[in-house]
This record gives structure tokens, sequence and C-alpha cells, in this order.
């Protein structure tokens, strides 16, 4: 195999090569400086109710990280969310990725481009939106009148995460050799059991995934979540927005860090294990 | 048929961590790291929100959770949290006690949703201006009536107080806190004393503003010499030229609500249109930071305890605003937050209790005394048209409407 | 034998519309159905401030949106392009070093451009106001610099704003650059070198080009998020850095003026949806997700 990483031997070359080099690793510290601000602060004593200005190094924030009841509670409720919108979205998701990747019908393409849609619409749109349906008083034909409040929050969330599910596990669907569906059926099993005991299990680690990227993408989701939330829900970043205002305590950084050492470490053990697979199955 | 070896229908998650990391796989891992691990604080917060609860209250289980709990959202900084759990205790009421009033007009915006249909706001009290309250209880009929056999201490209202326009005989709602509305500056960075609103233009460093119209407008129209207890679009207009004057030079640079309170106190404000009670806890922590009344006068105003016609505690919710209707009471929750009290007698506890709080006896910003007081206008009422205008112009100014 | 195409897609005709039946109709009650009702909002008219709109034609509402807020309109696709274009210079060089010098740890670097993003992003930006803070260290040096006066601060400025806009949406433009640069097939770039004497050379007309795919897909995903962004200039900016987030979330939420917001948001709504109609029409959306 050749060498794409070039030797370059041109003087100019190697100041180039230097240039880049300092530019991705600045690009890198630039990443990381609000990271390291918001777990040193997370160590601060602060004089007043806001934890802007470095005062003095403590433990005591790490000794009680649940001091801020409302916080918790906050937190506590985006998980609900973010579980029940993972699951709903999940199965309607789903169900959509199948039938693009294993139809072909007209409509198909229409489909794939209404799906898209959501991405990349821009979030005040989705959430304004939102909030001018849930206010209607009457929903043309339907005489529904919904109150602000853990069903709008719900619906909203569910909202968004269901293109991403759907386009995820289409593309990772995508190259399942759906033969053998066609061998299954062809030794007898009905299509029914076929898709549950043959097609199911396999692309079962894709919805896995889609299923936790729409739980991560619940959990930070703020301005759609703000505009039709009622008046007494608050979930972890509405908590957050609405607190900033007037006192920001340690703890918020305690949690935050909480959750990125957490998260660093599960990426890291899936990578290890993901490696470990890969020379296994490369060695055979 | 030819045979056919099944190819591997598609990579194993395992390669969901290798190979070339598509914007999708980015998400995935994403999702994955993430997911599988907020569980984890919030199980340990499941186990562990028995630790201290600082924010006072009960669990969080929100208004109507129990028998008898409340729900009472309030603005932040008008709360003593002991004397709170006094009342807990005293009357076997749990109180789910939320700071989440902000802004009067956010706060409506926020419940009008709900209470326009019908529909409950999981709150049993909530506390607004004057203003507001006039809308509340008259305008829109949001409010209902505070049960009388539950308010013995409705006999201690200041009877400055007890007959205003908006709620003759104060059967809807009762007064909380009156404060006044004036600069607040940090001395160090402006470097000199600040006794009106041109000074206050006129002092290096950032500067902000109330988003309250009636409280920054207030002052402006005094500033420009137009009365604020008759309000008039027209009269107003030098004012509202005055202020997006400063607002274009980039003198004032910020409308905030309660925000203006930390960025004072860490130096990063050098003097804001502030509440008076504010300053005070900021004192606390920064001696720097000084209040004043500007020369030409300052606005006064009060902030009004209601209770939302949904709600179904309406006994308990008059039970609460009861508590700190008596004198004792009061007092010890005026040395903490440091307004002027709707209660009468409150001046003599304060003395009873003695130390800093005796002090503040004396303080007019806690006790007004009379000279004080003809220092401070109150904002006349605006009708509809009028308010629409004053307010469209006022967000115009203002940059963010 | 079922008839199967390339893809391994059986044709059909009523099955894939059973299985699209109940996510579909979910997004079309709570996605298409709320863009129409945001459309009816913006042309309703309420005679009081406390009554619901009702439905009344008011194309005045339009143009009222754009003689009050059409300066944080423009203001808003501004910021966000300075934005995309910061996020371009900062990013590329980044995506650059991992596709071609990465080697074994290319899954730990990209690992480490996508661990920052694991913080709440209200946190985030909370944690820029600090750094950028008048106590702070950049500020201090700029100063002693001479880059800022004495009494001069870096927030409640364009630049705090933007660099915020930079920084919370950096990994979307770093991700696709990146699986762009690595497609490339290893021989054209072997190949661009013996023709060209120099890297540069190689690079700019070789790497590039073929990188583009990724660049223009990197940058829709900054420059619509970035435009229609309100936290950024809350935190960071001030009354002349409002933006229309700021506007749309301050119309319906404070002063419940909803016919003009709704008139503001579905503009801005349609100029997405022109713009990235346009880009999956030419370049298809594949590259998106």
């Amino acid at each position: 195999m050749s060498e794409t990483s070039g030797t370059v031997t041109s003087p100019g070359g190697r100041v180039g090569r230097g240039l880049i080099n300092t530019a991705a690793v600045l690009a890198l510290l630039y990443l990381f400086a609000p990271i390291f601000v918001i777990v040193l602060f997370s160590f601060n004593e602060p004089k007043g109710r806001f934890n802007a200005v470095w005062q003095q190094f403590t433990f005591d924030n790490w000794l009680h990280p649940f001091a801020d009841q409302g916080l918790v509670d906050a937190l506590f409720l985006s998980l609900q969310i973010a579980f029940l919108a993972m699951v709903i979205a999940t199965i309607l998701g789903t169900f959509v990725a199948i039938a693009l990747a294993r139809y072909r019908f007209r409509g198909g393409n229409a489909i794939n481009y209404l799906l898209v849609l959501p991405l990349t619409a821009p979030e005040i749109v989705l959430g304004a939106s939102l909030l001018t349906l849930f206010i209607e008083p009457n929903l043309i034909l339907f005489n529904i009148q919904f109150k602000l409040g853990f069903t709008t929050i719900l619906i909203a969330n569910i909202m968004f995460c269901v293109s991403y599910v759907a386009l995820t596990v289409k593309a990772r669907v995508r190259g399942f050799d759906w033969t053998l569906e066609d061998a299954a059926m062809d030794l007898g099993a009905p299509p029914v059991r076929t898709f549950l005991k043959v097609t199911l299990p396999l692309i079962v680690p894709g919805i896995l995934a889609a299923g936790l990227l729409s739980f991560a993408l619940s959990i930070d989701d703020f301005i759609i979540t703000y505009f039709v939330a009622g008046p007494s829900e608050q979930t972890f970043p509405i908590r957050i927005f609405g607190q900033s205002r007037t006192a920001t305590p340690p703890q918020i950084n305690v949690l935050a860090t909480m959750i990125l050492v957490a998260s660093i470490t599960v990426l890291a053990v899936s990578t290890l294990l993901g490696q470990r697979r890969q020379r296994k199955m490369a060695g055979g | 048929m030819t045979e056919r070896r099944p190819t591997r229908p598609f990579p194993p998650m395992g390669a969901m961590t290798s190979g070339p990391l598509t914007r999708r796989r980015f998400l995935e891992r994403a999702g994955l790291a993430l997911g599988a691990v907020a569980f984890g604080p919030a199980l340990l917060a499941a186990c562990g929100s028995d630790d201290d609860s600082s924010s006072g209250g009960s669990s969080g289980s929100g208004g109507g959770g129990g028998s008898n709990d409340i729900a009472i959202s309030n603005w932040t900084s008008y709360m003593d949290k002991p004397l709170l759990k006094v009342f807990e205790q005293a009357t076997g009421i749990s109180v789910d006690y939320r700071e989440d009033v902000n802004d009067n007009n956010e706060y409506f915006a926020k419940i009008r949703p709900n209470l326009s249909k019908d529909q409950s706001i999981d709150t049993d009290g909530f506390v607004l201006t004057d203003w507001m309250a006039n809308r509340i209880i008259n305008t829109v009929e949001w409010a209902q009536p505070l049960d009388e056999a539950k308010f013995p201490n409705k006999v201690n209202m200041s009877p400055a107080l007890a007959n205003p326009a908006f709620d003759p005989g104060r059967r809807y709602s009762a007064p909380w806190a009156s404060g006044a509305t004036g600069i607040a500056y940090n001395i160090s960075t402006t470097g000199k004393e600040i006794r009106s609103i041109d000074d206050y233009l006129s002092a290096p460093g950032t500067k902000t503003a109330l988003s309250e119209m009636r409280d920054t407008m207030g002052l402006f129209m005094l500033s420009a010499g137009a009365d604020p207890t008759t309000p008039s679009y027209a009269a107003a207009g030098p004012a509202f030229d005055k202020l997006a004057k400063a607002v274009d030079d980039g003198e004032i640079t910020q409308f905030t609500g309660n925000e203006y309170v930390g960025d004072l106190g860490n130096g990063d404000i050098a003097a804001a249109i502030a509440w008076s009670g504010d300053v005070a806890q900021i004192t606390v922590d920064n001696p720097d930071v000084r209040f004043v009344i500007p020369d030409e006068g300052g606005m006064l105003w009060s902030d009004n305890f209601m209770i939302p016609y949904t709600s179904e505690k309406p006994a308990e919710a008059t039970e609460f605003i009861n508590f700190f209707y008596d004198p004792a009471n009061a007092a010890e929750l005026m040395a903490f937050i440091q307004y002027i009290s709707p209660v009468v007698g409150v001046a003599d506890q304060l003395r009873t209790i003695g130390g800093e709080a005796a002090e503040l006896a004396d303080n007019p910003l806690v006790v007004p005394t009379e000279e004080f007081l003809a220092g401070l206008t109150i904002f006349g009422s605006l009708d509809d048209e009028q308010e629409v205008r004053f307010d469209t112009r006022f967000a115009e100014i203002s940059g963010s409407g | 034998m079922t008839d199967r195409d390339d893809e391994g897609r059986k044709t059909a005709r009523v099955a894939p519309w059973a299985l699209l039946g109940p996510g579909m109709i979910f997004l079309f009650f709570f996605f298409f159905l709320p863009l129409y009702t945001l459309l009816r909002m913006s042309l309703s008219s309420s005679e009081s401030r406390f009554s619901d709109p009702s439905f009344t034609w008011e194309w005045a509402n339009y143009t009222e949106a754009f003689s009050q807020f059409g300066e944080q309109f423009f203001r808003s696709f501004l910021y966000a392009g300075a934005a995309t274009l910061a996020a371009l210079v900062i990013a590329y060089p980044l995506a650059y070093v991992i596709a071609f010098r990465g080697g074994r740890w290319k899954n730990l670097m990209l690992g480490l451009v996508v661990v920052p993003f694991f913080t709440n992003f209200l946190i985030r930006t909370l944690a820029w106001k600090t750094i950028l803070g008048n106590e702070g260290v950049v500020v201090s040096v700029l100063r002693t610099l001479g880059f800022l006066a004495e009494n001069e601060g870096l927030l409640r400025r364009p630049i705090a704003v933007i660099g915020g806009l930079t920084y919370n949406f950096l990994p979307f433009m770093v991700l696709p650059i990146y699986v762009a640069l690595e497609k490339i097939d290893p021989r054209l770039i072997d190949a661009s070198r013996d023709l060209y004497t120099n890297t540069w050379g190689a690079f700019r007309r070789v790497v590039f080009p073929l990188s583009l795919p990724g660049v223009f897909a990197g940058s829709l995903l900054v420059f619509i998020p970035a435009a229609g962004d309100f936290v950024n200039s809350y935190y960071l900016g001030s009354t002349q850095t409002t933006m229309i987030g700021n506007v749309v979330q301050n119309q319906f939420l404070v002063q419940v003026d909803y016919p003009v917001a709704a008139a503001l948001s579905f503009v801005f709504m349609a100029i997405v949806l022109a713009i990235v109609t346009i880009y999956a029409r030419s370049l298809g959306t594949e590259d998106l997700i």
C-alpha cells in the first residue's frame, strides 16, 4: 500500500506541515477550553450566587452534588422524557426505516426528502410552530385541547427524534442481505415469523444505536422544549436557563462533569471492545 | 438453484467504533455514550435526593402532590428559606416554592396558554406587580378570591395599600412586598458617585436597564420632565428618545430581569437600573455596590400575591399569605429580603429582634419615611391602546422586539 | 423468487405504507400540521392582547415583521455566515490532520472532537461567558497587548456571539469534511503528488475540490442552526446583537404577539427550506446523515 501520509522533503512542505499540525492542535485546545473551565469551576467556592469568578478550591460541591433539589428534579424529568421519547420514536422510526429499506414503492423518494426536513429545520421554527399548534382552540377536525406540560414536551421530543431514528436505521439496514429472508421463507417460515426470527435480530444493534441517539438528543434539547413546556415543568436545560439569570450553583458544573466523565468512560470502553472484536473477527 | 453463501448482513456493533466515521456514526456514538450514561447521575440522584436541599420546599412533587401541598411561584430574593420551613412545620402544609417569576410579561406569557383554556398551571399562588395584578384580576379575570376565613391577619395590612383601585377591599390580592426602583452601581468601577439618570448615562463601563417597561421608562420620564403618574405616549416621547439614544450610543447594552444582580456583584456591570432590595443582598458579597434613588425621583411599586382560578387549594394558599402577615414573621422576612413590608408594626418588631434587624428599622428603603416616599412616584395606569404603544416602542428600543 | 432490485428491495404496494403509517402520521400531525398552524397564525390578528388571534388574512403582519425586525433577520444571516466561515477555517486543518495523519489514532481523535459536546449546550455557553468575562484571562491578555482598552470587554459584542456560535456547531463541520477527505481514493492523492511538485498544489487542485461535498454539507449543518440560535446572543450578546431567534422567543414568550413572530418564523423556515431543497437536489441527502 502506498504511503498516503507522504514523505515531503521540501522545506516549504515541512513548514506547511508544521503549520497545519499546529492549527489542528490549536483547534483541539479550542474545543476543550470550556470543558476545562466547567470542570475547574466545579471545584470553586463562589462568594455570591454566581459561579463566575474563581475564589478558592473546595471539595464541598462534590461532597454534596445533589444539594440543589430543583436541579435534580429537573434532571429526573429530562430523563423520563428522554426515555419515553426514545422508546416511542425508535418504534415509529424503525418501521419507517424498514419500509424504506425493504421495499421499492412509489413515493419512496418523496418520503425520504420529507424525513430530512425536520432534521434541518431550525429549532426555533420547530418550537414556535408546535406552540401554535398546541394553543389552537380546536384542532380542525378534532376537538383536542392541549395543555402545555409533560405531554406536549414528550410529543415535541418524539417528533424531532423520529427522523433521526428513521434515517439512522435505514442507513444501517442498507446492505442487509434480504435474501436471507427469502431463504427462510423458502424453507417454509411464514413471513411474520421470518421477520421476527431472522430479520429483526440482525438489525437490532442498529435500532439500539438509533434509540440511544434519540435519548441523547432528547436530553440535551433546549429550544424546542422551552417553547412547548408549561409553566411548571422544568427539564434540565430549562432549569439551567431559568436559574442562570439569578444563580449558577456549582452543582451544575458537578453534574455536568459527572455526565462527561461517564460518557468518556463508556466511549472508551466501547471503543476498546470494538477493537478487540475486530481483531478477533479478523484473526478468525 | 445455485448455492449462495449469505453475505454478512451488515457490520456488527463492533464496527460502530471503527471504520469511516460518518456524521451518523458520530451521532450514534454520542448517543450510546451519552444515553447509557446519563442514567448514572440520575440513579445516584434518586438515591441521594434526601441529601441537603438548599432550595427549600418539599421534594418537588409539584402543586397538588399531597393532600395539602401547595405550589407557589414568586420572584427571586423574596423569601427567607428557614422561615418557609417554620410555616411548613406550623401548618403541616408542604410548599413547593419556585422562584420562576423573572418578569411580569414573561410569566404572563407562560400561564396564558393554559389559563385561557381552563387548564391548570400547577400553581396555587403567584406574585405579580400592580399593573399585571390589575390585568389578572380585572382584564382577564384569572384570579380567585382569597379565603377570608383563613386570613385573620389581614387587619395588619398597611392602610395605604388596603384599597387600591384595581382591587378595592383586597378581595383577590394581598401585597407581598413593595420596593423602589433606582440606580445601583459599583463605585470602584464608576469611580464616582451617581445621583441621577444623567450621571448614570455618562458613567464609564457597562450599564444595563430593566426590561420592566414601567420601571425603566418611569425613571427616564422623570429625568425628561414628564409625569409618570398620568402617563401618555405623547408626553413620554422625549423620554423614549433619550432611552433610544442611550442604546444607540452603546451606553445601555442590555435590558434585564433579575440577571443584573450577579453581574453587578462580580464587577461585569458598572451601573444598572435596579430594585432596592436586590442591592441589599448584593452588598453582602460586594460592599462596593451602592443603591441610590435619582435626584429627579424614583419609582415605587408593589408586588401582589394572587391565587389563580384553577387552583384547588385556595384555603391553604390563603393560609400561606396569612402567615406572612403576622408582624413577627413579616419582620423576619423583611430583615432578610430588605424590601418594604406591607404589614403594620414591622418597624417595632425589627427593633425587638435587635442587632442588624434593628438598624433596618431606620433604613428608609425598608421602613420608608414620609420624606422618602415623597421622592417616589407610582406609574399610572394605561389603557389597552396606550399600553400597546408604550410596549411596542419600548420593545423596539430594547432590541429584541 | 421474489423480485428484488439492486439494493435488495422488493416492489410492493401496500406493505410499505402500513409500516410507514404510524411514523408518518405522527410527523404529519406534529411537524407538517404545525407549519400550517404557524402560517395561519402569521396571517391572524387579535382584537386585544389577551384573546386568541383569529385568522383574518392579515398580510400586514409580514410587512410589520420586516419593518420592525428586518435588521435582526439580516444580522442573523450575517453572524451565521461569519460563524460558518470561522468554523470552516478551524475545522478543516483538524479534519485534514485526522484523515491523513491520524493513523491508528483516528478514532481517538474523532472521539476527542466529540467529547466536549457531551456537556449541556447551555452550560458550555455559560462557560464561554466566564472565559470571555471581564475578570477572565482572555480579556486581561488582550488588554495587556493593547487590543482592548482598559474598560472594554469582549462580552456583549458581536465577536463574542459569533465566537459562541462557531464553537457550538464546530463538530458539524469537522465530521463531514473528515468523511469526505477519508473517502478520497488514496491513489488519486499519490497521483497528484507525482504531478504537482509541492503538496500545496496537490491540495489546491485535487484534495480540496474532492472534499467540497463535505465542506458544503458541513456549511449547511452549521449555517442553519446558527442562524436560528438565540442562546448565544442571549448569554454573550447585548441588545445590539439580537438575532431572529431572540425576536421569535421574545415575541412568543414575553410580548405574546404571536402573529408577527409567526410571520418571521415562517419566512425564516421558507428560506431554510429553499436552501435545503437546492442542496438536496444537487448534492443528495446522503452526506447529511
